[in-house]
């Protein structure tokens, strides 16, 4: 994959302060539409994602970001509106198309079969085989093993043949991480990734996105807790009845805005743009 | 529990110094080669003792180790019990082997069938009636002299008849246990159509029954059929990776989506492997009895559920080995035997069964609820 060569200069810039991200576009969506029966849920929502980027997407429950992060990931077909990856428009990809793309959506209850090993769930659906199919389960151990110990920095973790349901929450995004990772995806799509984390494991996993963005894989994060998105996302995009109402740069926002935005809605936005106390 | 590594010294868990550095470390973006601790690397076992080790971990994990251990002791029991009396209790007897060995192999191999598909998160309740209406439509092909037409007619009908319950379950998403339920009832009626309500005959069935149920040294011909069966599906299940996408959807359907594997097909083939196991088994009986009724696959698809829910397959899916289904069939099938060795009246044996099925329930529901 072209992409996936690390732009070093770039990273290290954008994690200090770069206030117009320029790097080339890789996802656009313009006017995706969603209904579900009667409910209208997501109203021609658009927006850009760059390479290397780290993207908030905030929004109180039936905002509409698990339907949107869906549409992204392939799983669930817009009922209209534009997918441009890379400048190249693709309707509504399935999710065999998006793999392809280098789409990987850790989501909120984990992507991951408990009764399988790590090994096992690092690379499903990409299995190492030989010529009839088999399984080639030692190579996969060690890489799987290489992995772990290069990525994964939450303790407890013993061996690459643990089964995943042994494992804690924060363990389980862990090794959905490193899966992710390691396959050179270009978009890692993060549904709620915090919800099932520890303290510590919540700030590991955050420094690992910004580490990410220096090896040019961009980031979604879509989380509740405004104060983890301020953290590490270049953007943010805050969502509210379908609707996108704030798509702003960590510059030119404040933790108050975001809250505003989230828990009001757009008269909380105004309310705050008038008297921004 | 931490395991030594290759040189014997004890290895230091993950995190702890490793994690503290990477949140200084990689939030200033700088640092992204971070020094690496080799840990897990140094985990893959060397030895053969702790290789043996991940494998009694492995078992364990698809629920096999404990039937493993209940086998093996009841085994021990038969034997001691045979040594003290082997007149009243002639387990080894060459006549309890040829018993044994007929009826263990097509248990084995309808509960290898229901297994995947169980571990595919699905249900055939149909398999019993399936497994009947194979055996007389082999029976009655066979007889017309077709011998070929009858091998293809009937494992066209054992995988279509599955499939067709597949593709109703996967197209309209209706549980499985409600549709097979109710073709469990269709394919009963029809096997009556079809073959009115006496018994089939084979004609011409002696070359059949030297293949397929001859005798190979001490046990039946059917057991050398099981051997193939279980070593194929053991390699498919947990070698291959098709097996690995078996147990990837039972066990979480949308993690399978979201890596872009397909439900729908991965279901039907496991409905396709019971529809194969189902007519290799139908054609099993029908050999060895060279007469088969239109009631006799009754029961069968809860016997072949139940030994493999003996064997550890989880009633939810995603979770099995095909060791256990073979165990769990030969279990209940053992069991039944020495309750027939030590002369128990016949209502005995439902009664014995009934007790053991609920108790493996409960028993795998406990060490499912511990691994969570």
């Amino acid at each position: 994959m072209s992409m996936s060569a690390p732009s070093g200069q770039n990273g290290a810039d954008m994690s200090t302060s770069a206030p117009e991200p320029t790097g080339e576009v890789l996802l656009e969506l313009s006017g995706i539409t969603k209904r579900y029966g009667p409910n209208v849920c997501l109203k021609g929502v658009g927006f850009q994602i760059r390479k290397g980027e780290v993207v908030g997407l905030l929004g109180d429950n039936g905002a509409g970001k698990s339907t949107l992060v869906k549409i992204m990931s392939g799983v669930v077909k817009a009922d209209g509106g534009d997918y441009a990856w890379r400048g190249r428009n693709l309707a509504a990809p399935t999710r065999q198309e998006t793999e392809k793309l280098g789409v990987e959506t850790i989501f909120q209850d984990s992507a991951l079969v408990p009764s399988l090993t790590i090994t096992r769930n690092i690379f499903m659906g990409r299995e190492l085989t030989n010529a009839l199919g088999l399984m080639r389960l030692r190579k996969m151990d060690r890489i799987a093993a290489d992995i772990l110990d290069s990525v994964v920095t939450i303790e407890g973790i013993k061996s690459p043949r643990q089964l995943v349901g042994s494992l804690s929450g924060g363990q389980q995004q862990a090794v959905a991480i490193a899966r992710a990772v390691h396959f050179k995806r270009s978009l890692l799509i993060l549904d709620e990734p915090t919800s099932a984390l520890a303290v510590r494991a919540t700030e590991a996993l955050l420094a690992y996105l910004t580490r990410l963005k220096g090896e040019g894989v961009s980031s979604l994060l879509v989380t509740h807790n405004l104060h983890h998105a301020y953290e590490v996302c270049d953007r943010h995009i805050v969502m509210n009845h379908g609707r996108k109402i704030l798509d702003t740069t960590r510059e030119q926002t404040s933790v108050k805005e975001l809250t505003a935005a989230v828990v009001e809605g757009e008269l909380g936005l105004q309310r705050y743009r008038q008297s921004p106390t | 529990m931490s395991k030594p590594t290759s040189d014997g010294a004890p290895s230091p868990t993950l995190g702890g110094t490793m994690e503290e550095h990477d949140l200084a470390a990689a939030p200033a973006g700088a640092e992204l080669t971070a020094p690496v601790q080799r840990t897990m690397a140094d985990s893959v076992p060397k030895g053969r003792s702790e290789q043996f080790g991940g494998w009694l971990r492995l078992i364990r994990g698809r629920g096999a180790l404990e039937i493993g251990i209940i086998f093996v002791l009841v085994q021990i029991g038969c034997v001691v019990a045979y040594l003290m009396a082997p007149d009243s209790f002639p387990y080894l007897s060459g006549a309890n082997f040829n018993v044994l060995s007929q009826s263990i192999p097509v248990l084995a191999i309808l509960a290898i069938g229901a297994g995947v598909l169980m571990i595919a998160g699905e249900f055939d309740l149909s398999l019993g009636m399936n497994f009947t209406l194979c055996a007389l439509v082999f029976i009655h092909w066979y007889s017309d002299g077709n011998v070929l037409g009858a091998f293809v007619v009937t494992f066209a009908m054992g995988i279509g008849i599955a499939l067709l319950n597949g593709v109703i379950v996967t197209r309209f998403k209706i549980p499985s246990f409600i549709v097979t339920l109710g073709m469990m009832l269709f394919w009963d009626g029809a096997a009556l159509f079809y073959n009115g309500s006496s018994a089939a005959r084979m004609q011409r069935g002696e070359t059949l029954q030297t293949i397929f149920a001859g005798q190979v040294g001490p046990f039946r011909g059917q057991v050398v059929w099981l051997v193939l069966v279980a070593v194929f599906f053991w390699v498919l299940m947990h070698r291959h990776k098709l097996g690995n996408h078996i147990f990837a959807v039972g066990g979480n359907e949308s993690a399978a989506r979201a890596i872009s594997i397909n439900p729908t097909r991965i279901k039907l083939i496991a409905f396709g492997i019971l529809g194969l196991c189902v007519a290799l088994a139908s054609i099993l009986v029908a050999v060895r009895t060279q007469s088969v009724q239109p009631g006799t696959g009754r029961g069968m698809e809860l016997q072949a559920i139940a030994a493999a829910v003996v064997g550890g397959v989880s009633l939810r899916g995603g979770k099995g080995s095909v060791l256990g289904m073979v165990l769990g069939a030969a279990l209940i099938l053992v069991l039944q035997d020495i309750l027939l060795l030590s002369g128990a009246p016949g209502f005995y044996l439902n009664l014995f069964i009934g007790a053991i099925i609920v108790f493996a329930a409960v028993f795998n529901r406990l060490i499912e609820g511990k691994a969570e």
